[in-house]
């Protein structure tokens, strides 16, 4: 324990600060060829012709992949947990957002990468998109995805991820006010300072090195693994060196195409996106619709909530299902309501996929919690505060999924931001901890209701 | 034509347009200017031309025949660091270290026009840098101390729990 | 590495001048702000280029109350002369970018991909600047309002102004260094008491604003006025009915720091 309230240095500080540490595209690897990608100029369309031959007979150009060349296209990034795979590594007869890959070529330099990607034949059936998540149920809503245009591999084979806690009837029957809301956070890109990059080198002895920009290092590992059906001993790894990532660099990007151009063409090969293709095609935190309706008593208890959430996916689920499996358990923010009612669906639209961010899934409730609860004390005209104080997470309460709080932060977290804020307080709610509730400020009628852990 | 980086005078071989930051990179393999936007938007590629911090990757080489450039390469080794390059260790003023060099950069030039500790006057030199990790807070804190001339005693951090590993992370 | 056959670097305004000709497939490079992004980008692959760095005509003079800028002078360069033009210059990207972008460059660029840019346009619209340029015809001189209309295929050489009585800037705050301007003002009020008035971002070029000008006595009535001047558009900044509200605001605002300097 020699640093606990010791100044410990970063490891790596005075690199950083020398120039000297080395992020992926510091390694010189010389001979290395440069990738650019087809991407789909459309949000949804049909590939009715795809001729790669006359970038293939360019001079300089050493390979070009397309999903005929990929062991195995479709895999998804849950299928470790074995749930089935929705998304070709390169569109194979359809696109689905725009930006997506459809090719990659290697050349022996940026320009001529990029004249070869240009001299690719190719043609589209453009096809009606769907962008509102709201309309994705409409029976005339564009299909867009082969499962349908929501993910139906949650637990036990639902549609949806639902939340089921206490009597939800009850609790609507004793509110003296049912406050509503909508909220509709907007897509986020991570926007980490070094774009997507990877260099992959065909080492003589058969296995790949990857110099790889991946969160995930292991993870990316198996992903590629399983697109090349190789064993994980072909692969060696060189990461740890992120410049910046933020959740945005757990997709594995660009390692498993680099790793394809690099074995059909025997050459190093390395791919940056530009910047512009980080904006437009790389994953982004996810937009949300997510619509409330709480029952509130008129001193501002939260007797039940009621929610439904669409969880704005884009073209294929990636991590989503996972984002809205977090989202559902964290669907009161640091309160506890003891009845719910929760339905949250992962919805396809031709945008660009969502993924990882930042304890995605569980900010975008937070952020309509938090809004919800100000509002909520604005229509009693209580103080929000005193409103949060009372309804804030206590040792013994169960989040929505049933796990039971021992050490909850709620309390002491609204208190020192009141403390300050200089916001005055009254003495019994000062006073407040996260003690189980034994303070008397629960009226006798709603113990039953919220008073007594033990009971749900 | 020619360009003086870092002490050195280099014969350039590149195409006429070709950005100064592909040249440091490419062809001079001096990598602490970082690709981060390559349309002067983040930063990540600012160095010193004769002495006034630029984004290198608007520059097109043709025009710095004979132009002095300096990257964070030309400030101090590991073991004489400079004192803006002290202060960013010393408040953790890096963190995954992309942005750092162009920062490192725009700060020397900072403080060697006169800059001083206030804080506003920084954050108008610094602003056109995008950091994604720190928040900024560790980067003014760092700087501010630099042109203040704090001194800092980093044995106590180079000589921490951990061994300081010079060769950085990937290669 | 860019696919460029030529590439042209004059040393003196003469050649400058001379390389450029009637600069058709002449691709000018000023501070390469704009154009270096484009050719690294592979939107743009010029076949003949002139880079001004070079060339002088980077010169900021004083004679009297005269101001000349020249085409390269840099936007750093500005910053302190009085309003309009140094807030303006002041209000335009981070020093980095100012230290290098220029003038002509700035003036040449109204048309950006998504939004307007040019900042410099309406301060020196306001102040009633004479452009002088090269190109087909040989060199002219102009008043910059003309020169907007047509600047394609001229060379910006310099800029000349009378320094004006009082100046005044009120810009939308950008919400970040790298922003271009949503929507700026400018006034200049000279010697003999006449306003001028013009805006950038209410077009895709700078544009004068007369009408509001004929109102100047009553800023209110010349804020409502400003929008019979301009035609609004949608753009990756701002929509236009947000610059509907925020027009008059800024006229306003300018008119009134005009009374105040």
């Amino acid at each position: 324990m020699k640093a606990v309230g010791a100044r410990v240095p970063r490891y790596d500080g005075v690199a950083h600060v020398t120039g000297r540490t080395v992020f992926v595209e510091d390694v010189e690897i010389p001979g290395v060829a440069w990738v650019k990608a087809l991407r789909s100029p459309h949000h949804h369309a049909t590939i009715t012709k795809l001729d790669t031959r006359p970038a293939e007979q360019m001079k300089g150009v050493r390979a070009v992949v397309t999903a005929a060349d990929v062991p195995l296209n479709v895999y998804g990034h849950l299928s470790a947990l074995g749930i089935p795979g929705d998304e070709p590594l390169l569109a194979d007869a359809e696109v689905r957002y725009l930006g997506q890959p459809i090719a990659v070529v290697a050349a022996d330099d940026e320009q001529t990468a990029q004249a070869a990607v240009d001299a690719i034949e190719i043609e589209f059936e453009e096809r009606p998109a769907l962008f509102d998540v709201r309309k994705a149920f409409d029976p005339d809503a564009p299909q867009i995805h082969q499962w349908g245009n929501w993910y139906p591999h949650f637990e036990a084979g639902m549609d949806r991820r639902q939340i089921r806690k206490g009597d939800i009837d009850a609790a609507f029957a004793q509110a003296d006010v049912i406050v509503q809301g909508v909220y509709r956070p907007a897509a986020i890109e991570q926007l980490p300072l070094e774009t997507q990059v990877c260099q992959v080198v065909p080492e003589a002895n058969g296995r790949l090195t990857i110099y790889s920009c991946t969160q995930a290092l292991y993870f990316s590992m198996g992903v590629v693994a399983a697109h090349l059906q190789q064993p994980l001993n072909k692969f060696k790894f060189v990461g740890g060196t992120v410049g910046g990532g933020f959740g945005g660099k757990v997709d594995t990007a660009t390692e498993t195409l680099c790793s394809l151009l690099a074995l059909k063409s025997g050459r190093p090969t390395k791919w940056r996106w530009t910047r512009e293709e980080e904006f437009l095609c790389s994953s982004t935190r996810a937009p949300w619709h997510m619509e409330m309706a709480d029952a509130v008593t008129k001193d501002g208890w939260i007797l039940g909530r009621r929610m439904i959430t669409l969880h704005d996916s884009g073209a294929y689920a990636r991590f989503s299902p996972y984002g809205v499996t977090k989202h559902a358990f964290h669907h009161t923010g640091a309160y506890t309501i003891p009845n719910l009612h929760f339905d949250g669906w992962c919805v396809f639209t031709n945008r660009t996929p969502t993924s990882a961010m930042r304890g995605f899934g569980v900010t975008s409730v937070s952020f309509a919690t938090e809004t919800h609860l100000s509002r909520i004390a604005e229509e009693l005209g209580i103080d929000p505060f005193e409103l949060r104080l009372k309804n804030a997470n206590r040792i013994g309460d169960t989040s929505p999924n049933g796990v039971v709080y021992t050490d909850p932060s709620t309390v002491p977290t609204i208190l020192a931001i009141a403390d300050h804020l200089g916001h005055e307080l009254p003495a019994d709610y000062r006073t407040m901890t996260s003690e189980p509730r034994s303070d008397g400020l629960l009226p006798e009628h709603l113990v039953a209701q919220v008073g007594n852990p033990e009971d749900h | 034509m020619n360009l003086n980086v870092n002490g050195r005078t280099h014969e350039i071989e590149s195409p006429p347009l070709t950005t100064l930051l592909d040249v440091l990179r490419e062809e001079l393999g001096v990598h602490s200017p970082k690709v981060g936007c390559e349309q002067g938007g983040c930063g990540a590629c600012t160095v010193l031309v004769d002495g006034a911090p630029r984004r290198s990757c608007l520059l097109p080489v043709a025009a710095l025949d004979g132009a002095e450039i300096t990257t964070v390469e030309g400030l101090g080794a590991a073991e004489h660091l400079e004192p803006v390059q002290a202060a960013f260790v010393h408040h953790y003023a890096a963190q995954c270290g992309f942005c750092t060099s162009g920062l490192l950069m725009a700060a020397t030039a900072y403080i060697a026009n006169g800059g001083t500790d206030d804080r506003e006057a920084i954050a108008e030199a610094l602003g056109g840098h995008v950091c994604r990790c720190t928040g900024y807070v560790k980067i003014v804190d760092a700087v501010a101390a630099a042109a203040r001339g704090d001194e800092f005693d980093l044995s106590v951090t180079a000589a921490g729990l951990f061994t300081t590993t010079m060769s950085g992370g990937a290669a | 590495m860019p696919a460029v056959t030529d590439v042209l670097l004059p040393a003196s305004p003469d050649e400058a001048v001379a390389a450029f000709g009637d600069g058709s497939g002449v691709t000018v490079i000023g501070g390469g702000t704009i154009v270096m992004p484009d050719i690294t980008a592979g939107r743009i692959r010029p076949a003949r280029t002139l880079l001004l760095a070079r060339a002088g005509l980077a010169g900021i003079t004083h004679e009297g109350s005269t101001v000349t800028l020249g085409a390269m002078a840099p936007l750093q360069g500005l910053v302190d002369l009085p309003a309009p033009v140094g807030p303006c210059a002041g209000n335009v990207a981070d020093l980095e970018i100012r230290l290098q972008a220029t003038v002509g460059g700035n003036l040449c660029s109204g048309e950006g991909a998504e939004a307007p840019r040019g900042d410099l346009q309406g301060p020196l619209l306001a102040v009633g600047a004479q452009i002088r340029s090269a190109g087909s015809g040989g060199i002219t001189t102009e008043p910059l309002e003309d020169f907007l209309g047509h600047r394609r295929g001229r060379l910006v050489l310099d800029l000349t102004y009378e320094e004006p009585a009082a100046g005044a800037f009120a810009a939308v705050d950008r919400p970040h260094t790298h922003a271009y301007t949503t929507l700026a003002v400018s006034a200049a009020r000279t010697s003999d008491g006449t306003i001028r008035l013009a805006a950038t971002g209410a077009g895709w070029w700078g544009i004068r604003l007369p009408s509001a000008e004929a109102a100047a006595a009553d800023p209110a009535a010349a804020g409502a006025a400003a929008l019979k001047d301009v035609k609004l558009h949608d753009d990756a900044l701002a929509s236009a009915w947000y610059r509907e509200q925020a027009l008059p605001v800024l006229v306003r605002r300018a008119l009134a720091r005009l009374e105040e300097s």
